[in-house]
């Protein structure tokens, strides 16, 4: 923590707690909101004014949010996806990423740069040549349509994280267990990458929030039931004229909860992953 | 004994050799998800390829892009697309500063700042696109019941509630205050860990020369946040030009706030023209080139 004159100055302790609600109100409010109103019943609902809290609090609208929509299946399909796309970002990042911090390469800055560049392309410049590439191939709604090009939407970051964190681990430490006859792969296995864990383990949370978010390519490339992911199902409980708001609060809550949990138990490798990567890239 | 050493050299290859095999995966990766998608958009956006009809392929020059030219909507998408671009870019950056010197402050509970800002961030765009859809509500939204509040404390200001989706211009300010909130905290917590790498004693010596708060922020904070600012002002800036979640989720006056990437995914996915949406992507394509370069130059620029 810092403790710059600035804040020093400003810090009367009236304004700290000022300045702190601004920030948690600002960030928490609209999740709070969506909360409460997935609470509400259809009669505190049409309520004018609106209630801020609600006064008879039901779970009904959970109980229609899962019975209108598969929201189960919305939610394995979005589990499935990003846990394999990162699962499989990470491997393929990890190999590129010990190539480039520690073999003997030449333009290693140039290869490192152009796998950066991907993240460069825009999403919808991709969607239009994968929509064709992946009906051709007979993909469109699977899983597979989503987690390979999410594995490569996802290497810029994680390859940039892991080619940082393999620099920080001591090249003897490496040679020590190649001369006890372990080869270079077997270094990087049992060696680099569980030294390298809480970097790879923060390129993976990144990746699967990514992952989790993504909407443009799955909408486009999976709009059949089964393997419509999360943030495209939540889109379908509303009708040509009606959007039922509880029960569309009730289901984003409900999607809401993994997101939460990741960003809550993991915040500071999260922060320390986006922060690194911002300032590094 | 010269098969032996092939075998040997696949167990155990040179360095070089394994470099290029551990970097394979990726490069395959890359070429078929990425540059082989965008050579055939490019090729394909010399195509008239028309899925619907069943009209054959057939070479059509640039026509596509002068269709584009001509096409009004296109042109709508376009103006949309680069309000929203003006808009939040630098609206997620204004805001964003003010949350990372309001979360700069010293507070026991740093977890529930962190939190704070890392809700919005973690969020999908899909998500909040709705989330704000419901703040909008014209009957019982959020925003609408402040606007009454208001109006009924100070019926001087004249304050009315609106039907934000029926006119395309409230549309529009919904999207973007939905995307400023959205992205605000990233950029938030980008330039929040680049003010706690600004020395301390550069304030203390300024408080000796007698600067005043406003003149340490210009002349100490902001000249030392631009780094952290410009990559993160980069990202930002291509996914505002590529605005889709978002005013995708709200309900909205219909093609009125449409995006150039809406009106892409419209011409692919639903009317199949994959010819013209490839010359529209090629566009977009060249809007974030043209994008990054400007910035890339101001970024060399700074260093000289």
């Amino acid at each position: 923590m810092s403790e710059n004159k600035m804040s020093n100055l400003l810090s009367s302790k009236r304004l700290r707690w000022l300045a702190a609600a601004i920030v948690i109100v600002n960030g928490l409010f609209p999740a709070l909101w969506i909360l409460a109103t997935s609470l509400k019943g259809e009669v505190e609902l049409t309520a004018k004014p609106i209630t801020y809290l609600p006064h008879n609090p039901t779970l009904q609208n959970f109980i229609s949010a899962f019975r209108d929509q598969p929201l189960l299946t919305y939610l394995l399909n979005s589990g499935t996806v990003a846990i394999l796309s990162t699962m499989l970002s990470l491997f393929i990042s990890a190999l590129a990423a010990y190539a480039i911090a520690r073999l003997n390469l030449k333009r290693r800055d140039l290869i490192l740069t152009s796998i950066i560049a991907v993240s460069m392309f825009p999403l919808v410049t991709l969607m239009v040549p994968l929509f064709e590439i992946m009906r051709a191939a007979n993909l469109l709604n699977s899983y597979w349509a989503l987690i390979l090009p999410y594995t490569v939407l996802n290497l810029p970051i994680c390859t940039l994280m892991l080619v940082s964190f393999f620099h920080d681990i001591p090249r003897d430490i490496e040679n020590a267990a190649m001369l006890d006859g372990c080869t270079r792969l077997g270094a990087l296995w049992r060696i680099v990458v569980p030294l390298a864990a809480p970097g790879v383990f923060t390129a993976g949370i990144l990746a699967f929030v990514n992952s989790w978010d993504e909407f443009l390519l799955a909408l486009s490339l999976n709009s059949a039931v089964a393997y419509r992911t999360l943030p495209v199902g939540i889109q379908m409980y509303q009708g040509e004229f009606a959007f039922p708001w509880p029960i569309i609060s009730a289901a984003l809550v409900v999607a809401m909860v993994p997101v939460v949990i990741v960003i809550v138990v993991f915040q500071d490798k999260v922060v320390s992953g986006l922060t690194s990567g911002g300032l590094k890239g | 004994m010269q098969k032996r050493a092939l075998i040997d050299r696949i167990i155990d290859p040179s360095e070089t050799t394994l470099a290029w095999l551990l970097l394979t995966p990726a490069i395959v990766f890359i070429l078929l998800i990425v540059a082989y998608p965008v050579l055939s958009l490019i090729v394909n956006s010399f195509f008239d390829i028309r899925l619907s009809r069943g009209v054959p392929v057939r070479f059509v020059g640039f026509e596509n892009y002068l269709a584009a030219l001509n096409d009004a909507m296109f042109w709508r998408a376009v103006k949309n697309t680069l309000i929203i671009t003006f808009v939040t870019v630098p609206g997620a950056l204004v805001v964003g500063l003010g949350l990372a010197m309001l979360a700069n402050m010293p507070f026991k509970y740093r977890g529930l700042i962190r939190l704070s800002l890392l809700l919005p961030w973690a969020l999908p765009l899909a998500f909040v696109g709705l989330i704000f859809a419901w703040f909008f509500h014209s009957e019982y939204g959020i925003f609408n019941d402040i606007i009454r509040r208001i109006a009924t404390l100070m019926p001087s200001l004249g304050w009315e509630p609106q039907i934000w989706f029926n006119s395309p211009s409230l549309t529009m300010m919904a999207i973007c205050i939905a995307t400023v909130w959205k992205t605000s905290s990233f950029m938030a917590l980008i330039l929040l860990a680049g003010l706690q790498t600004i020395p301390a004693s550069l304030y203390e010596a300024a408080e000796v020369d007698g600067a005043s708060r406003w003149t340490q922020f210009v002349e100490i904070t902001l000249p030392l946040l631009i780094p952290s600012m410009l990559i993160a002002l980069i990202f930002r800036t291509l996914t505002a030009i590529q605005s889709f979640d978002i005013p995708f989720s709200m309900p909205g006056p219909g093609e009125e706030a449409q995006t150039l990437a809406m009106y892409i995914q419209l011409n692919s996915v639903d009317y199949l023209d994959l010819g013209y949406s490839s010359a529209l992507a090629v566009f977009m394509f060249m809007l974030s080139m043209a994008t990054t370069f400007v910035y890339l130059r101001y970024v060399r620029g700074g260093r000289d």
